[in-house]
């Protein structure tokens, strides 16, 4: 193996190093955040975001020299981060601890949809004077910013540390991430501790999102999940609330995903980073730096579903409803009926997603996955010769079959950990499909993929595939209805109620869980098939993350668990910023806005959940 | 640059009153107006390309309608947002070839997006003319599948010409976007370079959103090659020449068209000097037509056009034109645009479709280099 | 292994880091006898009865039911051998009603519903419960009936909120909803962790007379209980614990007279009556958390 032996490894390492450092910027607010309010803090990236345009704002448009822009941009990361704080985690406290998570997740998209709106998407330059010295590092260079980065990810670590070990208001704010309780009861004002860390981890954000951008020369307001997703693999490398530990993560991170791009090249980069978040989940929990044995982190049992009782419609009434539905595409507008179409499509998912997320209490951001799952098997089956009858019931069966398979690892989480680890096999799949060109096509995606023809009838023209669509929705409504009052659907809800309990009466966790997902591949693996026919077209991308959070916001308005919630959820959700296109604009913002609102004022949705 | 969107926008809007409530003043164009339906990104991460078509679409209308319209009647577009979403263009697809008041459809933006709507506009017998859709299988789905845009076929054949003829390398290195617009355009050009006599020593992709490249160009660094070519959008490319340069990479650099744009001088910086590319509209272009656009673009806006903005304007005045000799029907103007010839334009010489790929024939690229920070014409 | 117990369990040791929670513990219990262990909080009371039941795994020792080893199976293969526990805390299903906590307790007794074909037992099940044949609906049909009767067995205190989800219930109404769910599963062996922690005088003497009518029922029942009086009354025999280890076994007078096991309670202040401290300490299961009623 002497080519292997021969790349440029001191130069991969530097690399690594180089971004790396600015991964633990990141991981070092996600971590401060971590260890007070338990709670990875999805809106750390739109922070950041918000962070490289106020500072495009200071330095550029008004411009103001560097020294009077950086505390400006930590001021307004500050204000956002306490923001963050007021609006989405202390209305939250009583909740369990998913809650505030999604809701961090609804922040940062009406976050980066207002950078969207102010700014534009186009990506603006940040040209800020720095020192024109570089220093020369063997073949390559780094700059006075790379430094910079490296230094500020290291000192604000090194401050934190201090902070927290070595003055009051730190000891407060460890007090209060240890027992809450016990916190108040010493007088502790829990919220102001709160408040303060966030407005901390706001401004460090900021100003990571300040640094990088002078770094690249370039801000846009689409950078912020991803940067956010690798501090989050940062920490959980470093240990989630672990501030030093976090540095360490982040520059692991960077070394792994540079030495995976000498080995194998640069499209493998996220599936490293990814399949390393997922390992450490499984093996490591408690982060790479833990000492010995740790006492087990807090289960963080409590599900999101709340003490409510659903709302049950009378039969009457949905078979009303289903009726009105079968007449939509006699209104005679098919754009109307195209909606309505691709809105029950999120309704087929959603119902899925409710028996996983609801039902058992797996709450998932990857269920695209199992869309992207159905919908490549039943193209690429199809376009093999395989009828599209045929390849449906294929695609529906693969998708049980392999879902579970990919989600097993994810059954011995719990809390939000299974939020991430299902986040990260969502995005494992995804890239899988985008490296696996042999089978999948890779990156140009599947093409010429057969219409809808069932048995020799057209079902692809609008009314047809509208009412195949409509269709499907019932029978798998009514089928998991039946399932949830069988010994299942206690069964289910039991493991989801509490775990241990289950298992003490006999109840096979793992198995039941997998149950309960190889029906919902079932559902989903037909949702994402029929989706593929519709498009002709697919690729890695047509079910992405956004999907995913899409889906889950369907399913908690709906109720989770609530199979009727989840379809009038998808109708509303999916359907209604289509048919007022005036709101097509402001769409992301309506579903972050959504989110949260829901969380914040009716987490048992609109019809309860089950 | 201008301070923020929002302003321009609000300009734009006080722009668009002072104008509405001139034109019956006017009375350039009166009656009932033909319908052009858009379909592309408003939002997403594509957003920008839909902000810049509507630029050059309503600086062609201005015109367009200041001269009377078609026979009259004022030429407009409805634009309908989406997001560069396939399940967003089949819904939009819909809503288009039901509107009997729709003559032509316009977009989407990526092929993937635009393909996956092409079906129904075939069926529902309504032309849709990709103007960006460079996809060689884009034209292919039917006779209703018109495009304006070069085919990557063609592209990567004088990035060929270019890379290998022109500037002698033989060892390439490739970096690409990891889409389906970025590797077919690499595969073609690996075809196309062996061809030429030149290899293809690696080939790299990376994803839209990524930002980091120095652990790939050490990569590619380690290949030996002789030169880069870059498979880019503007944006990358930019943070791809910047990079490519501090790992230490000195070697030529060529860009597909679509860095041309003056974003990529301003993101790029420095590190811009010496990339080669080509395009087709440029401003260094003597021809009246272009100067003219530069001058009208520039007093509108405030900024220089770039190639997205000069293509939307090209694809108002193509339809245009058509309807003018064809008629506003649309089966008119399918019929039309196999037929037209010598529509003056800003990216070509003169349009005028193959029938047969129903893509524009007779391409002249012009050859560039970044030099002082500015594209100029590449004389070696 | 003594002969004529129907559980023993031998050397039985945890240690958490430092600490030796159980250390070297033999129990052992005849069929039909009831065996309380006492001792003071943090005694290892819970922690020996989770090694026993299988939610935690002990670092030595051996535990025997009717001469089978079930040492440190899981909690799912000691409900299968018909070790049914309530947890000192309560752990009822909030979200399910009494019917389906009850019913739970039935799962390891499913037949029809819960088919055991190697490899398509998965697909066959989800199938059953979607078809529901005649074999599926009389055995449920059959448990429910038995949910009832057991139900029953507590007078009208839950009869009438069968379809209630259990949040809605009184803190003492949950313990006896746990206590059914452990009577469904047809246990060989019950296991009682404190069953009247939070409870008021008069609940705890309800709670007695159901305890007590367990034990005139002819079961093997294993009690941890504080409160002396209930202990006294129905042991046959009782074990006393401090610091992991056993430090008097035998008749329920001759512990309670021990000078070790007074000792054992004064060093730790508190004997008998008194509502131990950490009920109190327990937000989750204290009255005022026990909901509304
Ligand atoms: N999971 C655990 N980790 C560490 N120590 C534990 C754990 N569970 C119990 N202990 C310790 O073991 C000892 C016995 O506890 P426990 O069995 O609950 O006592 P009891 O039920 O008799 O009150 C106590 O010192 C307790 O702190
Ligand atoms: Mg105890």
């Amino acid at each position: 193996m002497g080519s292997i032996l021969s790349l440029p490894w001191f130069d991969f390492t530097v690399s690594g190093v180089v971004i790396g450092s600015i991964y633990a910027l990141m991981a070092v607010g996600l971590a401060l955040i971590f260890g007070v309010a338990n709670l990875i803090n999805f809106a750390h990236g739109a922070v950041f975001t918000v962070g490289a345009y106020v500072g495009w704002v200071c330095a550029v448009a008004l411009g103001l020299p560097l020294w009077a822009t950086v505390p400006l941009v930590a001021l307004g990361g500050g204000l956002v981060g306490a923001g963050i704080e007021y609006i989405a985690i202390r209305p939250l406290n009583r909740q369990s601890r998913i809650a505030p998570l999604l809701a961090t997740i609804g922040v940062g998209l009406i976050l980066d949809q207002i950078v969207h709106i102010l700014f534009g998407a186009n990506p603006r330059a940040l040209p800020v004077p720095m020192p024109g010295w570089r220093v020369s590092v063997g073949q390559g260079s780094i700059g006075p910013i790379d430094i910079t980065i490296f230094v500020t990810a290291v000192i604000a670590a090194a401050a934190l540390y201090a902070f927290l070990f070595r003055t009051r208001l730190g000891m407060a704010v460890r007090a209060t991430a240890q027992d809450e309780d016990a916190a108040k009861q010493m007088g502790v004002n829990i919220h102001a501790v709160n408040m303060a860390v966030f407005a901390i981890a706001g401004a460090l954000g900021a100003i990571a999102g300040l640094l990088v951008g002078i770094y690249y020369n370039a801000i846009d307001p689409n950078t912020s999940f991803q940067i956010m997703l690798k501090g989050m693999v940062a920490i959980v490398i470093g240990g989630m609330a672990n501030v030093p530990g976090a540095i360490g993560g982040g520059v692991i991170l960077g070394l792994i995903e540079s030495y995976g791009i000498a080995l194998f090249g640069a499209s493998y980069r996220n599936l490293f980073a990814f399949a390393v978040l997922l390992l450490m989940l499984l093996v490591k929990p408690n982060g790479l730096f833990a000492k010995g044995r740790e006492r087990e982190a807090e289960p963080m049992t409590g599900t999101f579903v709340i003490q409510s009782m659903p709302v049950r419609p009378p039969g009457w009434l949905l078979a009303l409803g289903v009726a009105a539905a079968a007449l939509v595409p006699l209104a005679g507008q098919p754009y109307l009926t195209q909606v309505m179409t691709n809105a029950f499509l999120y309704a087929l998912a959603a119902i899925s997603l409710t028996l996983i997320a609801g039902t058992v209490g797996l709450v998932s951001i990857g269920h695209a996955a199992l869309l992207a799952i159905g919908a490549y098997a039943s193209a690429l089956l199809t376009i093999a010769g395989l009828p599209v009858a045929l390849g449906l019931v294929a695609a529906a069966a693969i998708t049980a079959l392999l879902g579970t398979a990919l989600a097993y690892p994810a059954f011995r989480l719990r809390g939000h950990y299974v939020a991430i680890g299902t986040l990260a096999i969502g995005e494992i799949v995804s890239l899988v499909i985008l490296n696996w060109t042999s089978l999948t096509n890779g990156s140009m995606g599947v093409f010429g993929i057969p219409p809808l023809t069932l048995f020799g009838v057209d079902f692809f023209s609008t009314n047809p595939s509208y009412w195949l669509v409509l269709g499907l929705v019932v029978v798998f409504a009514l089928l998991q209805t039946r399932l949830l009052s069988s010994h299942l659907g206690r069964t289910w809800r039991a493991i989801r109620e509490d775990t241990v309990a289950a298992e003490t009466y006999g109840v096979g966790s793992n198995y039941y869980k997998g149950l309960a997902y190889g029906f919902a591949g079932f559902t989903a693996g037909l949702a994402g098939a029929v989706t593929a026919h519709q498009f002709s077209y697919i690729n890695f991308d047509t079910f992405n993350l956004l999907t995913s959070v899409l889906i889950l916001t369907i399913v908690i308005l709906g109720g989770l668990g609530n199979v009727t919630g989840a379809i009038v959820a998808a109708v509303l959700v999916a359907g209604l910023p289509e048919m007022f296109r005036v709101l097509a604009e402001y769409r992301m913002l309506f579903y972050g806005a959504a989110l949260l609102l829901l969380i914040r004022f009716r987490p048992r949705g609109l019809l309860g959940s089950g | 640059m201008t301070p923020s969107l929002t302003r321009r926008g609000l300009a734009g809007l006080a722009l668009g009153l002072a104008l509405g409530g001139a034109l019956p003043a006017l009375a350039q164009s009166s009656g009932e107006p033909v319908m052009i339906g858009v379909s592309g990104p408003l939002t997403g991460p594509q957003a920008q390309y839909g902000a810049l078509w509507k630029q050059g679409f309503d600086l062609a209308l201005e015109r367009i309608n200041a001269e009377g319209g078609i026979d009259g009647r004022p030429l407009e577009y409805t634009f309908e947002d989406s997001q560069n979403d396939p399940r967003q263009t089949i819904a939009i697809a819909q809503k288009f070839i039901s509107d009997p008041a729709i003559v032509v459809e316009v977009g989407d933006f990526s092929s993937t997006a635009s393909m996956a709507a092409s079906p129904l506009y075939q069926r529902g017998g309504l032309v849709q003319f990709g103007f960006t859709n460079s996809h060689p299988d884009f034209t292919k789905t039917g006779d209703y599948m018109w495009s304006s845009s070069i085919s990557q076929s063609q592209e990567q054949q004088v990035m060929a010409d270019y890379a290998v003829d022109r500037l002698g390398l033989r060892r390439i290195a490739v970096l690409h976007l990891n889409t389906d617009w970025g590797t077919t355009a690499k595969n073609i050009f690996v075809e196309e370079a062996k061809k030429r006599g030149a290899e293809v020593v690696a080939a790299e992709g990376y994803l839209p959103d990524e930002k980091d490249f120095r652990a790939t160009l050490t990569r590619i660094k380690a290949s030996d090659p002789d030169g880069l070519l870059l498979e880019s959008y503007y944006s990358d490319g930019a943070l791809l020449v910047r990079q490519i340069r501090e790992v230490g990479i000195d070697l030529p650099i060529v860009a597909v068209g679509s860095v041309y744009s003056p974003d990529f001088l301003s993101l790029a910086g420095d590190a811009a000097n010496g990339v080669h590319t080509t395009a087709y509209f440029t401003p260094v272009s003597p021809r009246p037509e272009v100067q003219a656009f530069i001058k009208d673009f520039t007093a509108e806006y405030g900024q220089e056009p770039n190639n997205f903005n000069a293509m939307a304007y090209d694809t108002m005045n193509i339809l245009a034109e058509v309807m003018r000799r064809h008629g506003t029907t649309r089966e008119e103007i399918k019929a039309g645009l196999g037929e037209i010839s010598g529509v003056p334009s800003v990216l070509f010489p003169e349009v005028s479709f193959d029938p047969e790929t129903r893509r524009v024939m007779g391409l002249e690229p012009t050859e560039l280099i970044v030099k002082d920070g500015a594209f100029q014409l590449f004389q070696p | 292994m003594s002969s004529g117990a129907l559980l023993s369990a031998t050397g039985v040791t945890r240690r958490f880091g430092g600490i030796i929670a159980v250390d070297g513990v033999d129990l052992h219990v005849r069929e039909g006898e009831f065996l309380s262990v006492i001792g003071p909080n943090g005694a290892g009371k819970t922690t020996l009865f989770n090694l026993i039941s299988g939610q935690d795994r002990m670092d030595e020792g051996r535990v025997m039911l009717e001469g089978r080893d079930i040492t440190n199976l899981s909690p799912r293969r000691m409900a299968e051998a018909g070790v049914a526990r309530t947890f000192q805390h309560g752990r009822v299903f909030g979200n399910l009603s009494v019917m389906d906590n009850v019913l739970i307790g039935c799962h390891t007794r499913l037949r029809a519903a819960r088919p055991r074909v190697p490899v398509v037992a998965p697909v066959l099940e989800i199938l059953r419960a979607l078809i529901r044949p005649a074999s599926v609906r009389a055995e449920e049909a059959a448990m429910r009936e038995e949910v009832r009767a057991i139900v029953a067995t507590f007078g009208e205190r839950l009869t009438p909120r069968l379809d209630e989800p259990t949040y809605a219930l009184s803190y003492a109404n949950r313990r006896r909803v746990e206590i059914a769910r452990a009577l469904a599963l047809h246990p060989r062996i019950l296991i009682l962790d404190e069953p009247t922690a939070g409870m008021n005088e008069s609940e705890t003497v309800e709670m007695r007379d159901i305890v007590d009518a367990l034990k005139r029922q002819g079961r093997t029942i294993l009690l941890i209980e504080h409160k002396l009086d209930m202990v006294m009354r129905l042991s046959d025999r009782v074990m006393a614990m401090d610091n992991g280890r056993v430090i008097a076994e035998g008749t329920p007078a001759a512990v309670r007279d021990d000078p070790k096991v007074i000792e054992a309670y004064l060093g730790h202040a508190t004997i008998g009556g008194g509502e131990p401290a950490e009920a109190s300490l327990m937000p989750g299961t204290s009255r005022a958390a026990g909901g509304v009623q």
